[in-house]
């Protein structure tokens, strides 16, 4: 095998840089062959995540009792943004607006880009989303079993945030 | 092999840099002979995942792939093969598509773009604490990463890239190639979805001091 053409060596630097951000994943693959290692894996699906996080952040909002207007202002979103979210008619929300929610209604951010289908979650978060949005109906004001199921999604996602993988 | 070009990874035992070929226009034939070399490697790793009882959800996402049967795939006419050579061995490959991807991300919607079919690197590169493998050689994804943005450039895509990352290669594209997450594929086993746009690709240009 020649060696010809040759081009601009990548810096060095570069290189030991991503070279780590490698190591801190478990693997850089890409591609979709291996369907039968995910088996046991199951995620939400994008409509799914679509309206599990719909569902979450409008009840984290009814649950501090704040309007859509406020939550707007709180977290620095378009109204308009969060409306569709709850609505469930964005198909994937920015990573911005994801964390900005995170902060202003105190959820834990990593789980909820995983909850809003920005990232693979966890079998728990995973297990979590599904059963909310099994007990979860839009409501103007959170009774008590959406006030329960919500409690026990928030939950999961602070014990997977503070000991979970 | 008129395209090749030497190229630098890191062996990991000392931390030096070593040359490799980087080979563009892998060819099907090339892609029996990666997995003829690796396949040893895959059934040792999975021996010893099953001797060490390490949990399933921690086994490399990649184990159960196999390089030979993409090889009809390089026949394709906007399909591409690139991979990095070392010590005579092939320490991971890559293949793409030109066409017919199209960007989904804001400004960039409905622009051709590179598509990376698959990435992977040798198993033999592998770290993996809990069976004491410390893998050989570092960096060389980034590397095949790198080589797909300079594609999409040279083919006039602006660097523009799409992807498809296994759950545990996630973390790598969105935080360290500044990809952005578009959700999970229905139609790709539900994987999640990124792409660089334009404009982070011109970031990255900038960051490695290539205009």
């Amino acid at each position: 095998m020649t060696a010809k053409n040759n081009r601009q060596q990548p810096d060095r630097d570069w290189l030991l840089k991503m070279a780590d951000a490698e190591d801190a994943c478990r693997s850089i693959s890409v591609g979709g062959m291996a369907v039968d290692i995910l088996g046991a894996q199951a995620t939400l699906t994008a409509g799914e995540s679509q309206r599990v996080f719909g569902r979450l952040i409008e009840y984290a909002r009814r649950a501090k009792g704040w309007s859509v207007e406020q939550l707007a202002k709180q977290a620095d979103i378009e109204i308009g943004e969060i409306v569709d979210i709850e609505r469930h008619e964005q198909a994937v929300p920015q990573p911005r607006t994801v964390y900005q929610l995170a902060n202003v209604l105190g959820l834990p951010p990593r789980r909820l880009v995983e909850v809003a289908g920005l990232a693979t979650p966890h079998r728990e978060v995973n297990v979590a989303a599904l059963r909310f949005a099994a007990r979860s109906e839009p409501t103007a004001r959170l009774t008590p079993a959406e006030r329960e199921a919500f409690e026990e999604f928030v939950k999961v996602l602070v014990h997977m945030s503070d000991g979970g993988p | 092999m008129s395209n090749d070009s030497i190229v630098q990874i890191i062996r990991r035992s000392d931390g030096s840099f070593v040359d490799a070929n980087l080979v563009r226009g892998v060819k099907p034939q090339d892609l029996l002979i990666v997995e003829r070399e690796w396949i040893a490697d895959r059934t040792d790793i999975l021996h010893e995942l099953l001797d060490k009882g390490v949990a399933r959800e921690n086994w490399p996402q990649s184990l159960h792939w196999n390089w030979q049967r993409k090889a009809p795939e390089l026949t394709l006419l906007a399909a591409c093969g690139l991979g990095v050579v070392c010590e005579r061995q092939w320490q991971g490959v890559m293949m793409t598509k030109s066409a017919p991807y199209v960007a989904r991300l804001g400004a960039d919607r409905g622009q051709p773009l590179i598509y990376i079919d698959y990435i992977e690197t040798a198993p033999r590169n592998w770290p993996i604490p809990e069976i004491g493998c410390k893998g050989v050689f570092r960096g060389i994804g980034s590397l095949l990463f790198w080589e797909a943005v300079r594609q999409s450039r040279e083919e006039g895509f602006h660097g523009r890239i799409g992807l498809h990352a296994l759950p545990q290669a996630e973390v790598f594209y969105q935080q360290a190639c500044q990809m952005t997450p578009l959700g999970h594929d229905a139609a790709k086993q539900n994987l999640l979805y990124f792409e660089l746009s334009r404009q982070q690709a011109e970031r990255l240009f900038q960051a490695r001091g290539e205009q």
